[in-house]
C-alpha cells in the first residue's frame, strides 16, 4: 500500500519512489505553493513525496560554473556570497512573499510550479539557467530553463524525474543585472509585472555589448525578450532607443486584466520598468 | 505611586501570546454540533422552491432550517427590515437562505451543498446611480411596511434608506454673490475591517432561553437583535463574551449568533457552533460604505467662505443596520473644523443589491474628512494661498457652533494643534526642502467620543482585591485590559494585578454600549469612578469603626486605609472587606454613566439625527509621501499626529491606537478596496484584498495634547478611533502635492498615480 505522505531522506529513495509511482505522486519541497493549491482545490487524494530533507540538494556551489541545489531556499539565495554577481536573482528571491515564505520556499519549487508570476524565473532566464533532472531509469539530463517551461504551470518534467539543480552562465564582464518587481505592497505580493535585465558594456563603456532581458506576469510563461535584445545590442543608450524598446515590448507581451491590476496598467508600467532596468544596469556597469 | 500615565502591561497579553485566551472558535465539548449556512449565490433573485429532503437524509445532519421554520419577524438596529432567512426575495450575494446543524463541520457543509435551491435571478441594483435612476427596480418593494425599532419614522423612500437635509436659503444667495466658486466631486470605496479573527458564534437553547457565546464588540446589541429575530424578550437571551480577535466596527451587529441560536433549538438544545471562513467573512462584512460627495464652495474676493453646498450619497447595501444614522455624521462634521459660512447638506443613504455596509472605525467621517481637506487644498490653490495658512484663517475656535447649534467649547485646541505641529515639522522648511516626487499634506479634524451608556459594579473581595463586573468589551484596543483596569486600580491605590475584570455577560452585568466610537475608557472609566467613590465611602464607613476614627480623618493610600498623619494606623482593604462581610454584609457599589446631551437646535435638519456631537477631540495630521515615478507606487515616508486626548491613561495604549489607526487609514488611502462588479465583490480573499504590511508603514510620530475633560475619568477622552479620521485625507493631499494633480478618489492606486504622471508627461 502506498502511503499518503512519504518522506524520503535520500535522492535514491526519491528516485525509486518516482520510478515506481511517479504518476500518482506529487513532489513536496517547501510546500508554499502546493499546500495552498491543495487547500484551494479541496484535493486530498494526491499522494505527497516529501523531498525537503534530501541532503545535498541545498547547496550553492562553484566549480567552473555556479550551481544551485533545487532545495535551496530563497533566503539562502539572498544571503549567499557565491551569488554576489547574480544580483537580479538575489533581488528576486528577496521579494518572494515575505520572510516566512523565503525561509521555506525553494528555488526548485518556484521553477517547477511554473507560475506566470514566478519571481526567480526572469533573472534565471537572463543568466541562461539550465535545469538538471534526474531519474532512476534514464540518469540525468540537462535542459535550458527556457525549454523546460512549456506553459502556464506546465513544464518538461517527466513523472519519474526530480529536478536536482540549476546552473547559471558566467556573469558577463563590465556587466550589471537587476530585477524590478511591480506590486502594490513591498512584500507578499504576486508580481504585477516582473522584469530582469543583464547589461554588459564594451571596453569603452559606451556601447551595449550584451544585453539579456526577461519578463514575468505579462503572459502565460516568463520569457526572454530576444527582439529587444537584438535591437539594443551594439547601440548606445538613448531616449529614442529606449522608447523604441518600450514600443517593441508592448508587441511582445500579453498583459491581462485580473484582480491585482488592469491590463492597461500593466501595459503602461512595463515599458517604464524596462527603461528603468536598462538605465540602471548601464549606469552600474559604467562605474 | 500613581498608575496614571504608566505603561502597564495589558492584562490579556500573556494569555493571548501563550494561547490560553479563549476565542469563540475554541468553544468545545462532547455534544457540540457544527452549523453551516446556505447563502444566496446571486445578488438579486426570487426563491421559487427550496428542497431540503436530500440534505436532511445525509449522515450526521441534525436539522435543516429555512424561513418557514423561523418566526415571521424582521429585525434591525434602527429599522426592522431584515428577516433571519430570505423567504422570497434575496437582496445580496451572501444573504442567508437556510441553515444546517450536523455532527461535523464537513457534514454540515455537505448538507448545505445538497440543498436544492430553485432561484430565479432578477435584475440587480448594483450601484447608487442605478438605484437613484427613475423607475429603478426597488431593492425593498415593501419598504413602506417596515417599522423603526423605536420612535418616529424618519425620511426614507424607495431606494433611499435614510435622508437628511439641512437647507439654508442663504446658501443660494452666497453662491449668487460669490466672486469665486470652487467645485469638486469625490468618491471613496469600501473598506473591510479585516480583523484577524473571522466571525464565529455558539448558540445553546435550554429551558426556553438562548445562551450565546461570541467574541463580540457589543454583547447587548447581540442580545437585542437575536431577541428580535427569534421573537422573544431580550431577557430570554444571554450573551457571554469571549476574547475578541479585533473588530473595528465589524462586530457591532449580529453576524452568526441568531443562526447558532435557532439551530440549537432545532437540535434538541445541543450547542451549535458556526465559524466563517475568510471568504464568507469578507462577502458579508459590514464594510465601510462607498460614497460620492459633491462639494461646492462660494468665496468672496478675499477668499472668505460665504457658503457651501454638500451632497453626499452613501451606499447602504441591501440592509441598513446602524447606517441610518450615518447621514447625520456628515451633517455634524460639515461645520466642525472650518467656518464655512451658510451651508446646505443633503445626505442620502442608498439601497443597492450589494452586501450591507456598516460601521468601521471612524465611520463616514474618514472619507468626509478626506474630501473636505482635498476641497480646502483646492480652494487654497485657486486663491494662490498657502494651504496651511488658508486652514488657519478659517479654523473654528472656542464658542463657535456646529450646524446643530451645539457650542464647541474647546475648539481653540485646533489652532494649538497647528502650533504643536509647527514645532515638530516647520511647514515652510518642509516645503523648501521638498525632494522631487515628494509631497506633503496637512489636515485638521474634529471627532467624537461616543456617548452610549455604560455601567460598572465594583466588588471589594475579602482578599483585598477588587472585581469589576461590566459588559464593556476589549476588542483588542486595551480599553479594558489597560484603561478600565488602570483607572480602577488608581482609585484604590492598588496594583493592577489586584483588579479582576469579568468577561461580558448580559445576565450578570448591566447594559453597555459596546466597544465603539472610542467610548469605553471615557464612558466606562467614568462609571467606574462613580462606583469607586461610592465603594470608597462604604470602605471608610467600615474603617472608621475599625480604627475608631472619624470618617473625614481617613485616607486611602496604596490599598490601605489609615488616619491622616498616623502612618502606623493603616489597615488593609482585605481586612476591611472581611470585617464588612461578616458584620454588615459584602461591600459592592455600582456606577453608570452616559454623556449628558448638550443643547442644540432641533430644527437644524430633517432626517434621522444623532442629536449631538459628544465630547469632541481635536486633531492635526501631517504626512510626507514619496511617489515612485516608474510604477506609481506611493510610500508614506513621514507621518505626524498631533492629537488631543484629554488625559493619557496608558502611553503605550495611546501610541498603539494612533499607530494602528494611521496604518488602517493609510490602508484605506492607498491599498485596500472592496470593489464591486455586477453587484459582487472582486476581492474575496486576503490574497486579493490588499492589506498594507508592516514594511509599508512609517513609524508614526505622535504628539499628544493633554487637556483633561471635567467628566472624563481622570480627564480622559476617546483616543482609539480618531487617528484614522485624517489619515486618508492627509495622504491624499500629500499625493496631490507630489504630482501637482488632484486625487479625489480613495483609494489612490498606483494605476491612478501613474495615469496622472503619464498625463503630465504627455503635456510636456
Ligand atoms: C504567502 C505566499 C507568498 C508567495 N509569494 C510569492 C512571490 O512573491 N513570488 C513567487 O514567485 N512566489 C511566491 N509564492 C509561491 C512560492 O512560495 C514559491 O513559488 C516557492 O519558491 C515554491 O517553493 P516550494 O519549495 O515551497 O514549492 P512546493 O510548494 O513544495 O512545490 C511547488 C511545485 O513544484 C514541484 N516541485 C518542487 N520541488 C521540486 C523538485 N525538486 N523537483 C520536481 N518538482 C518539484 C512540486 O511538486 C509543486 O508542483 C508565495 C507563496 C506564499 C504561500
Amino acid at each position: 500500500m502506498l502511503e499518503r505522505f512519504i518522506s524520503v531522506s535520500s535522492e535514491e529513495e526519491a528516485l525509486a519512489q518516482l520510478n515506481a509511482h511517479g504518476e500518482e505522486l506529487q513532489i513536496l519541497a517547501g510546500g508554499t505553493d502546493l499546500m495552498v493549491q491543495l487547500q484551494q482545490s479541496g484535493q486530498r487524494t494526491r499522494r505527497l513525496l516529501h523531498i525537503e530533507k534530501i541532503p545535498g540538494l541545498q547547496k550553492i556551489s562553484y566549480n567552473g560554473e555556479t550551481g544551485i541545489g533545487a532545495l535551496c531556499t530563497h533566503r539562502q539565495i539572498v544571503e549567499s556570497t557565491l551569488l554576489a554577481h547574480y544580483r537580479s536573482l538575489r533581488q528576486a528571491a528577496a521579494q518572494v512573499g515575505g520572510w516566512q515564505t523565503q525561509m521555506v520556499g525553494t528555488l526548485g519549487g518556484n521553477i517547477c510550479n511554473a507560475s506566470p508570476a514566478a519571481d526567480t524565473l526572469p533573472p534565471l532566464l537572463v543568466h541562461d539557467a539550465r535545469i538538471t533532472l534526474v531519474s532512476q531509469a534514464r540518469g540525468s539530463r540537462v535542459v535550458d530553463l527556457e525549454k523546460f517551461l512549456l506553459g502556464r504551470r506546465h513544464t518538461d518534467r517527466h513523472h519519474d524525474e526530480l529536478v536536482s539543480g540549476i546552473t547559471l552562465s558566467q556573469p558577463p564582464e563590465r556587466g550589471s543585472d537587476i530585477y524590478i518587481k511591480v506590486g502594490r505592497r513591498s512584500a507578499t505580493e504576486v508580481a504585477i509585472v516582473g522584469l530582469a535585465a543583464c547589461v554588459a558594456l564594451d571596453e569603452h563603456r559606451r556601447l551595449i555589448e550584451d544585453v539579456r532581458l526577461a519578463v514575468c506576469s505579462v503572459g502565460p510563461v516568463p520569457k526572454r525578450l530576444y527582439e529587444i535584445e537584438n535591437l539594443i545590442k551594439g547601440q548606445e543608450i538613448s531616449d529614442s532607443l529606449l522608447d523604441e524598446a518600450g514600443e517593441m515590448l508592448l508587441e511582445l507581451i500579453e498583459p491581462i486584466d485580473d484582480v491585482r491590476a488592469s491590463k492597461k496598467y500593466r501595459a503602461m508600467v512595463a515599458p517604464r520598468v524596462l527603461r528603468e532596468a536598462i538605465t540602471c544596469c548601464a549606469q552600474n556597469a559604467s562605474g | 505611586m500613581s498608575l496614571l500615565g504608566e505603561n502597564l502591561v495589558r492584562t490579556d497579553a500573556v494569555g493571548k501570546l501563550t494561547g490560553e485566551a479563549r476565542y469563540t472558535v475554541d468553544y468545545d465539548g462532547k455534544d457540540l454540533l457544527h452549523g453551516s449556512l446556505l447563502r444566496s449565490p446571486v445578488p438579486a433573485g426570487l426563491i421559487k422552491a427550496i428542497d431540503t429532503t436530500v440534505a436532511e437524509s445525509l449522515p450526521g445532519v441534525r436539522c435543516v432550517i429555512t424561513a418557514k421554520d423561523a418566526p415571521d419577524a424582521r429585525a434591525g438596529w434602527v429599522l426592522r427590515e431584515q428577516a433571519l432567512f430570505a423567504r422570497k426575495q434575496v437582496r445580496f450575494e451572501g444573504e442567508v437562505i437556510a441553515a444546517v446543524a450536523a455532527d461535523t463541520p464537513e457534514q454540515a457543509r455537505e448538507a448545505v451543498a445538497a440543498i436544492i435551491l430553485d432561484l430565479a435571478e432578477t435584475q440587480a441594483v448594483g450601484d447608487m446611480e442605478t438605484a437613484l435612476a427613475e423607475n429603478a427596480p426597488l431593492v425593498h418593494p415593501e419598504w413602506k411596511s417596515y417599522q423603526p425599532v423605536s420612535g418616529e419614522d424618519y425620511p426614507r423612500h424607495g431606494n433611499i434608506a435614510s435622508e437628511l437635509m439641512a437647507d439654508d436659503d442663504a446658501v443660494d444667495v452666497a453662491f449668487e454673490n460669490a466672486d469665486l466658486i470652487v467645485e469638486d466631486e469625490f468618491t471613496s470605496n469600501r473598506q473591510y475591517q479585516a480583523y484577524i479573527e473571522p466571525k464565529s458564534a455558539v448558540g445553546i437553547y435550554r429551558d426556553g432561553r438562548y445562551t450565546i457565546h461570541t467574541g463580540h464588540q457589543y454583547p447587548f446589541n447581540v442580545r437585542d437583535r437575536v431577541a428580535q429575530y427569534l421573537d422573544v424578550r431580550p431577557s430570554q437571551v444571554r450573551v457571554i463574551g469571549h476574547s475578541i480577535g479585533g473588530g473595528f466596527g465589524g462586530k457591532l451587529d449580529t453576524g452568526l449568533e441568531p443562526y447558532a441560536a435557532i439551530l440549537s433549538k432545532f437540535s434538541g438544545g445541543r450547542p451549535v457552533k458556526i465559524v466563517n471562513n475568510r471568504t464568507e467573512d469578507i462577502l458579508t462584512c459590514p464594510s465601510r460604505e462607498n460614497a460620492v460627495i459633491k462639494m461646492r464652495s462660494a468665496l468672496d474676493k478675499q477668499g472668505n467662505l460665504l457658503g457651501r453646498e454638500l451632497i453626499c450619497h452613501m451606499d447602504n447595501g441591501a440592509y441598513s443596520g446602524e447606517m441610518a444614522f450615518m447621514p447625520s455624521v456628515i451633517f455634524h462634521l460639515a461645520g466642525s473644523v472650518y467656518k464655512v459660512g451658510n451651508i446646505r447638506v443633503i445626505a442620502r443613504l442608498v439601497y443597492t443589491n450589494t452586501a450591507p455596509t456598516g460601521a468601521m472605525r471612524g465611520v463616514s467621517g474618514v472619507y468626509f474628512c478626506a474630501f473636505q481637506e482635498r476641497h480646502m487644498d483646492h480652494i487654497a490653490d485657486e486663491l494662490g494661498v498657502d494651504r496651511r495658512e488658508y486652514r488657519l484663517r478659517n479654523l473654528v475656535g472656542n464658542g463657535d457652533t456646529l450646524l446643530s447649534g451645539q457650542v464647541l467649547d474647546d475648539a481653540d485646541l485646533l489652532r494649538k494643534g497647528f502650533e504643536k505641529m509647527e514645532e515638530a515639522a516647520p511647514w515652510s522648511q518642509l516645503n523648501d526642502n521638498k525632494k522631487p516626487w515628494h509631497g506633503i499634506g496637512i489636515c485638521a479634524g474634529t471627532w467624537i467620543t461616543n456617548s452610549m451608556p455604560g455601567s460598572v459594579q465594583l466588588i471589594l473581595n475579602e482578599d483585598g482585591t477588587v472585581t469589576v463586573v461590566t459588559a464593556a468589551t476589549d476588542n483588542g484596543s486595551g480599553a479594558v485590559s489597560m484603561g478600565i483596569t488602570q483607572i480602577v486600580a488608581e482609585h484604590f491605590g492598588l496594583p493592577a494585578d489586584d483588579i479582576v475584570v469579568t468577561m461580558p455577560d448580559t445576565d450578570v452585568a448591566a447594559y453597555d454600549g459596546g466597544s465603539q466610537g472610542s467610548r469605553t475608557t471615557h464612558i466606562v472609566g467614568r462609571a467606574a469612578g462613580i462606583a469607586a467613590d461610592e465603594l470608597k465611602g462604604m470602605i471608610f464607613d467600615v474603617a472608621s469603626g475599625m480604627l475608631e476614627a472619624g470618617r473625614d480623618d481617613l485616607e486611602l493610600v496604596n490599598g490601605q486605609v489609615g488616619v491622616v498623619g498616623y502612618p502606623d494606623s493603616r489597615i488593609s482593604l482585605g481586612d476591611i472587606a472581611m470585617t464588612a462581610t461578616w458584620t454588615r454584609g459584602p461591600l459592592s457599589a455600582s456606577g453608570s454613566y452616559t454623556t449628558a446631551p448638550v443643547p442644540y437646535n432641533p430644527g437644524c435638519a430633517s432626517g434621522m439625527l444623532f442629536p449631538f456631537f459628544p465630547t469632541p477631540t481635536y486633531h492635526v495630521h501631517l504626512a510626507e509621501v514619496e511617489v515612485n515615478p516608474v510604477t506609481g507606487n506611493v510610500r508614506v515616508v513621514r507621518y505626524i499626529v498631533v492629537q488631543e486626548v484629554g488625559r493619557v491613561i496608558n502611553p503605550a495604549g495611546v501610541r498603539g491606537q494612533i499607530q494602528g489607526a494611521v496604518a488602517q487609514g493609510i490602508g484605506h488611502a492607498l491599498y485596500e478596496s472592496l470593489r464591486i462588479r455586477d453587484s459582487r465583490y472582486l476581492e474575496r480573499s486576503l490574497e486579493a484584498y490588499r492589506l498594507p504590511l508592516a514594511v509599508d508603514m512609517p513609524e508614526v510620530e505622535i504628539i499628544t495634547m493633554e487637556h483633561p475633560h471635567a467628566l472624563g475619568p481622570f480627564g480622559a477622552k476617546g483616543v482609539g478611533e480618531p487617528a484614522i479620521i485624517l489619515a486618508p485625507a492627509t495622504v491624499a493631499c500629500a499625493v496631490s502635492d507630489a504630482i501637482g494633480r488632484p486625487f479625489n478618489s480613495i483609494p489612490i492606486t498606483p494605476e491612478d498615480v501613474l495615469e496622472a504622471i503619464v498625463g503630465k508627461e504627455k503635456q510636456l
